[in-house]
């Protein structure tokens, strides 16, 4: 069955407006390559996803490496917000940015929420 | 990347121009080979033992020289031999050779130059005996196809280990590659 990118935009642009304190967020695969994305202006959807893949990939082998078992998510913590990348199954990876002000225990459970409707879309 | 040196070897024979011409001039030019080779081995390590990373790596271990020396030697007289018509055991054995210059941590920075002397050194010789000049493009060719198997084994081991140690997909090790070069 093809993938509905139409969905997949629509559950990220969703999640982005309502979600208090989010800034933009991605669903990227493990080569990289962006599958939808609803990103702050002048930031580069193909980086970005490259970036988030190898984040996430290299976050688990370091998750491997330390003995720290299976890698939920990594959380890059700035002075400017916070980046979540949250493996959404075998095939995708699900990148959230978020500001300073954002709650996390909210934050983390809307994720929860969208990697499940992203799972159900992509699977 | 697990590069396949047969299929490597056609297509570098393919973009080199690397003829049966050359392969039957050089096959017929095979003893001269042998005999010039030692003389090329002295250009070659004389060469790379001027620059002193190089001297050091190349007088690492007791015998490595001689036993360079030696591979040079057989290495050299393969390029007009071809082995098996420069088939499948020829690109592996080239294919080897490159991995070990990875191992010893000579890179082709030093191979390349080394061999332009080599080749320049043969263009000499080749007049001293009268030898034709065809034989030297020929040479040239089939050293340019070897000088891609060193060069291509530094890139493919290189990515290997990047892709061991990161868990990359090798679709994102190209991507990151394509976008880190294209932003500087």
């Amino acid at each position: 069955m093809a993938i509905n990118t139409e969905k997949l935009g629509y559950i990220l642009q969703n999640f982005v407006s309502t979600t208090s304190d989010v800034q933009g967020a991605a669903i990227v695969t493990p080569d990289g390559l962006p599958l939808a994305s609803n990103l702050p202006g002048g930031m580069d959807e193909e980086r970005v996803s490259a970036m988030s893949a190898a984040m996430l990939s290299l976050g688990e082998r370091i998750g491997k490496e330390l003995a720290r078992g299976i890698i939920d998510r990594l959380y890059v913590e700035g002075d400017e917000g916070i980046s979540i990348l949250t493996s959404c199954g075998q095939d995708a990876v699900f990148l959230v940015l978020a500001g300073r002000a954002a709650k996390q225990g909210v934050l983390m459970l809307e994720i929860k929420r969208t990697v499940s409707d992203l799972k159900h879309t992509l699977f | 990347m697990n590069l396949n040196p047969d299929d490597f070897m056609s297509l570098m024979e393919d973009r080199t121009n690397f003829s049966d011409g050359d392969k039957i001039l050089l096959n017929k030019h095979a003893d001269w080979g042998l005999a010039i080779a030692p003389t090329m081995a002295n250009h070659f390590y004389k060469y790379l033992g001027r620059d002193v990373e190089m001297s050091a790596i190349l007088n690492d271990k007791e015998g490595r020289m001689h036993r360079l020396r030696e591979t040079f030697v057989q290495w050299f007289h393969e390029m007009f031999t071809g082995m098996d018509n420069w088939g499948t055991a020829y690109a592996e054995r080239r294919w080897r050779i490159g991995l070990v210059h990875v191992q010893i941590g000579i890179g082709p920075q030093h191979v390349v130059p080394a061999m332009a002397t080599v080749v320049h050194e043969v263009g000499k010789q080749l007049k001293i005996d009268g030898q034709p000049e065809e034989l030297k493009d020929a040479l040239s060719r089939i050293c340019m196809i070897d000088l891609a198997f060193i060069e291509q084994a530094y890139v493919e081991v290189s990515s290997a280990a990047v892709l061991k140690e990161t868990g990359w997909t090798e679709g994102l090790f190209r991507r990151l590659i394509a976008t880190g070069a294209g932003s500087m």
